[in-house]
């Protein structure tokens, strides 16, 4: 076979064998049409940290602004803007000390000094069945578990992470189940969740007032558990004991 | 067919490879054919667009550490989730009520440390972004025991967040025609390892439904219950 390009020329009528350009196209093409494909293959298996590509915008991105997005008109760049300082939202006024706060300030004698005395027992606000236990375990085991362990003896996981790091700076969660604990007012307990004490955070901005309280009813359960008298357990299980 | 050669330059007579132009166009037509809708259907289709999408974050946070081997609760962080609409994105200080005293000198949360001092918030990037006319409820769901797994996957184990569920309307559709597919106790919600007793999803599912009083596939399925 002779080149064909050259042949085609001199045979008049006749082609010999395909144009050159036309096997060309025809095999580009068949090679070609495999990039698609193992593009949409590697997007399809493997992860990319680039967003997905979008022709059709339709709608999907609106110049409003979504939950925690940001707006540069503001300094601070965010879109949801923070409560003026001094004021109050409706329905927000927080009168009642013992259901918001735990504590109450009062003008001792000497002027100008405050002293500060916790709430024995729940509010009123609140009733203490079953159901506001275990919605107290349940926030328990959501906020409380990492540092003070499930059981409430300060070994959750949080803080043997910390231990096996040697943190330095670290500082044992409390236990639960010691007297000075268990003598603290719910008042007291209640103070300690909102903002926290000595090492410890204050979870205040994390978990509602009422669910607070009902960690503090949990709490006090999960005391009980530690510490219950022999006298407390039915007369015919006391056996099985120990 | 006849090999000519110059003989005949009067008449064009078709050469003999000329034999296969209709069989190799026919295969062309077929090939094309396959191609184009393999091409349409699988480069179009939300699995390929959406899944696998796994930014690059300011602060490389790890879930499988802290949701995983810590075991932290879901909710301890995206505290909204029950609540509202907007699963939040935990502020700079739920960060450090731990990183205060665990790893507080590491270079990784160097940035954490600066939006703590400057209160300026650290910007984190979504990665599960559905169009803006899609109005999701997340409380709407996992109050009612959708769990996070069924479609933010094994989160627990990501050291990078990674979609891997297409969030395609006719994804969301197939569950919103059958809930019984994806409901379990509300309580085990942010459990991401629950499996259904005995491994039978429907029996749990449509006990729950019916418990629930889960809406008629036909509200489920109703252009406003999901767009405005």
């Amino acid at each position: 076979m002779s080149d064909p390009s050259h042949d085609n020329k001199t045979s008049g009528g006749t082609l010999k064998s395909p144009l050159f350009w036309i096997v060309f196209i025809l095999v580009m093409g068949a090679v070609v049409s495999w990039l698609p494909l193992s593009i949409i293959a590697k997007r399809r298996f493997t992860t990319s940290d680039k967003p997905r590509i979008h022709i059709f915008q339709d709608m999907d991105q609106q110049p409003k602004y979504r939950p925690q997005a940001v707006n540069n008109l503001f300094a601070d760049g965010r879109a949801m803007r923070q409560p003026v300082d001094g004021t109050v939202a409706f329905g927000d006024v927080q009168e009642d000390d013992h259901y918001y706060r735990g504590y109450a300030m009062t003008e001792s004698e000497q002027q100008g000094k405050y002293q500060t005395s916790y709430f024995k027992g729940m509010p009123k606000q609140v009733t203490v069945d079953e159901n506001f236990i275990r919605r107290g375990q349940q926030r328990y085991d959501i906020y409380c578990t990492p540092c003070h362990g499930a059981d409430g003896f300060g070994q959750g996981t949080v803080h043997l992470r910390a231990l096996e790091l040697q943190q330095s700076t670290w500082v044992p969660p409390t236990s639960m189940h010691t007297d000075i604990v268990r003598d603290r007012e719910e008042g007291h307990l209640f103070n300690t969740i909102t903002h926290g004490i000595r090492n410890m955070p204050g979870y205040g901005k994390q978990i509602p007032v009422k669910d607070r309280w009902a960690i503090v009813a949990y709490i006090r359960a999960l005391q009980l558990s530690q510490n219950a008298p022999v006298s407390d357990v039915p007369a015919d299980v006391r056996p099985t004991l120990r | 067919m006849q090999q000519n050669d110059s003989s005949n330059e009067s008449r064009f007579i078709f050469p003999a490879w000329a034999n296969y132009l209709l069989p190799a166009l026919a295969l062309m037509g077929i090939g094309a054919a396959t191609y184009l809708p393999a091409f349409v259907g699988l480069g179009f289709s939300a699995k390929t667009l959406n899944v696998g999408y796994a930014p690059e974050q300011p602060v490389p946070f790890s879930h499988a550490v802290h949701a995983g081997n810590l075991g932290i609760d879901c909710r301890y962080c995206h505290t909204s989730v029950e609540d509202a609409a907007f699963a939040a994105i935990p502020p700079t200080q739920t960060c450090m009520n731990c990183h205060e005293k665990v790893l507080p000198d590491s270079a990784k949360i160097q940035p954490v440390r600066e939006s703590a001092l400057t209160g300026k918030p650290i910007e984190w990037v979504k990665v599960h972004n559905l169009p803006d006319y899609v109005y999701f409820n997340h409380s709407a769901h996992v109050t009612r025991g959708v769990s996070c797994v069924s479609c933010h996957g094994r989160v627990d184990q990501m050291d990078t967040v990674t979609q891997v569920q297409p969030m395609s309307m006719s994804w969301c559709l197939d569950c919103h025609r059958k809930p019984e597919t994806a409901l379990r106790p509300a309580d085990k919600v942010t459990d991401l390892t629950w499996q259904p007793p005995n491994g039978d999803q429907l029996k749990i599912g449509l006990e729950l439904k019916e418990k629930l009083n889960i809406h008629s596939p036909a509200y489920m399925t109703s252009c406003s219950t999901c767009h405005r």
